[in-house]
């Protein structure tokens, strides 16, 4: 568990336009060990799924990876992500309706994808496509159907299965289950955590809401703004959280137990900046009640491995 | 008589092919049933929350609240008044419609893009005739953004220079422009993100404190509804399965699918 499959090192995504460069990800670092489930969570514009994108090299222009490096298998991947991406990294995205072809039969689509990557006779693919369907639940006979006769969890079904096809060792899975109703959510949620803990299977899971991290994840990191907040294991993070922002997300989050019947909930006043109109310093100093003089000041690096807030330098909160 | 009463309210559908397709293939018509004799009360001044998964006629009912959709049977009454009476005069129905206004889902979609916002919430007080000084018009519109934490200089702007959360609260200051003492809201803050979230449920909140407000809050979360509802309706597939407090409801569900619904729910509690 201990061995690092991804290391992401301190890379920035910029983007240039005619209000100068903007910077959609930050000087960002993080891991991913054999095997984990590492949770992604922040609001719009955070830069969660941009993490993701920069992983497998599809930033669309003018966008691109300014600096920093990244790290698969202990080789760089910075330059070259193709030579992994969809086969070593595969990618399951938030419309299942959007990522599967209307026009083309899911047994044919999965059969393509296994044979891009794998290098087996057809007979053999058909007999793997057949397989994968029947390990996300769906009866082998539907290979020769159309996506439109899927609901919508069957079909984020199918996406999975065309994920797990060439047996990649880390899933990013960005929002996969977003569209889905709250009892289906928790099907393929429970689904895609079984199948990869059984093949030792990374994923990285991009998310905007708190419960999904909290049943789903081993380790979470924040984001905000394009920076990582804090990073750490879930259940530290949920229960003692180290970033006042973290902690104000924790707070919002509406909850279903008997303290929380008919009382206001928390709120963090104002919103995310603008990547035109980031403030100096740490970016969520105009928000934070305990901001300080070197909060406006100087952008805190992540302290004690967990959280880049400046108030951890005194032990406080 | 409580302030809102559904009796057996009842939407269908018909999804049938055309009549020469069906007399051709020999197939019978096709009926969806969205809301199947739903009944339920509102009493003034609280929050009634309808819950349930895509397609179990929460939004179906929303409409049929406000008068969007008939019922196909059954009614709908406010204060005792029914917005599909054909014995009532068309000023009485219109009287009525200003009592009950609705918030919608999406922030995006639901303002017209070419609208300055004064002219979003100058709508409901021409259409209705609140107002009829183009002047006090405008002080108004000055008040209803402040109420919704927005500020009186926002007026001349656009909704695309808003973020999600700020267009939600446009929405909402858009529904009081009429005084009403309904609000319908149907999934307000499911397009926003958690922070944001906080902070219109919060205003809804003291929205409905301060003008002793009846919403009628539709939602596939049930974590939203344990802070907002006085009661709530579970629906499964347009039948009302289970209604109660939220106390009890969470505490001793008695119906297998809101069982089913509890544990699917996230939850963040370790």
């Amino acid at each position: 568990m201990e061995e690092n499959l991804l290391e992401v090192r301190n890379i920035s995504v910029t983007f240039k336009s005619r209000y100068g460069v903007l910077k959609a990800l930050d000087n960002l670092s993080l891991n991913v060990k054999k095997g984990e489930i590492l949770g992604l969570v922040g609001e719009s514009g955070a830069g969660k799924s941009m993490t993701g994108a920069a992983i497998l090299g599809l930033i669309d222009p003018p966008g691109r990876l300014s600096s920093g490096e990244i790290y698969f298998k202990g080789k760089s991947i910075s330059n070259a992500p193709e030579a992994v991406r969809g086969h070593e990294i595969s990618m399951i995205f938030q419309d299942p309706l959007m990522s599967l072809n209307p026009l083309r039969k899911i047994g044919d689509q999965l059969v393509e994808t296994i044979l891009t990557h794998m290098n087996i006779s057809k007979s053999e693919a058909i007999k793997r496509a057949k397989n994968g369907l029947k390990e996300v639940g769906i009866d082998p006979s539907r290979l020769n159907s159309y996506p439109h006769t899927f609901s919508g969890g069957m079909r984020q079904r199918v996406v999975i299965a065309l994920a797990l096809a060439p047996e990649p060792s880390l899933i990013i899975a960005d929002e996969p289950t977003t569209a889905l109703d709250v009892s289906v959510q928790a099907q393929i949620l429970d689904l895609l955590k079984k199948l990869c803990k059984d093949r030792g299977t990374s994923i990285i899971l991009v998310t905007h809401d708190m419960g999904v991290i909290a049943e789903t994840t081993d380790r979470v990191g924040v984001l905000y703004a394009g920076r990582l907040a804090e990073i750490g294991d879930t259940r530290d993070v949920l229960t003692d959280p180290k970033h006042p922002y973290t902690r104000g997300l924790v707070d919002s989050t509406p909850r279903i137990d008997s303290n929380s019947f008919k009382k206001s909930l928390f709120q963090i006043p104002g919103s995310m900046p603008k990547l035109d109109a980031m403030p100096s310093g740490c970016a969520f100093h105009p928000r934070c009640e305990f901001a300080t003089e070197i909060c406006r000041k100087k952008i805190p690096q992540i302290l004690l491995d967990r959280s880049a807030c400046w108030l951890l330098n005194d032990g406080e909160l | 008589m409580s302030f809102v009463q559904a009796t057996d309210l009842t939407r269908t559908f018909d999804l049938s092919d055309p009549f020469i397709v069906r007399a051709i293939s020999r197939t019978p018509k096709r009926i969806l049933t969205a809301v199947d004799k739903v009944s339920f009360s509102i009493e003034k001044g609280t929050t009634y929350a309808l819950v349930g998964e895509s397609g179990s006629g929460k939004s179906t009912i929303a409409k049929m609240a406000v008068g969007l959709l008939k019922p196909t049977d059954g009614s709908l009454l406010v204060d005792g008044m029914n917005l599909n009476d054909p014995k009532l005069a068309k000023e009485e129905t219109l009287a009525l419609r200003r009592r009950i206004q609705m918030v919608f889902q999406s922030p995006y979609a639901s303002l017209n893009p070419r609208w300055k916002v004064k002219d979003i919430l100058c709508e409901p007080i021409k259409a209705f005739k609140l107002i009829e000084n183009p002047k006090a018009q405008i002080d108004r519109v000055h008040e209803l953004l402040e109420q919704v934490g927005l500020a009186s200089s926002d007026a001349n702007k656009f909704p695309h220079e808003f973020s999600g959360g700020q267009r939600q609260r446009i929405s909402i200051a858009r529904a009081l422009s009429s005084e009403p003492e309904i609000i319908v809201c149907d999934e307000p803050t499911s397009a926003l993100d958690v922070s944001v979230q906080a902070q219109v449920l919060n205003l809804l909140k003291s929205l409905q404190k301060e003008y002793a407000l009846t919403y009628l809050f539709i939602t596939h979360d049930l974590a939203v509804v344990s802070t907002m509802a006085n009661k709530i309706g579970v629906l499964n597939q347009g039948k009302l399965v289970e209604e109660q407090t939220p106390e009890v409801l969470f505490s001793e569900p008695k119906n297998s699918y809101t069982k089913m619904l509890l544990n699917a729910a996230p939850k963040i509690n370790f």
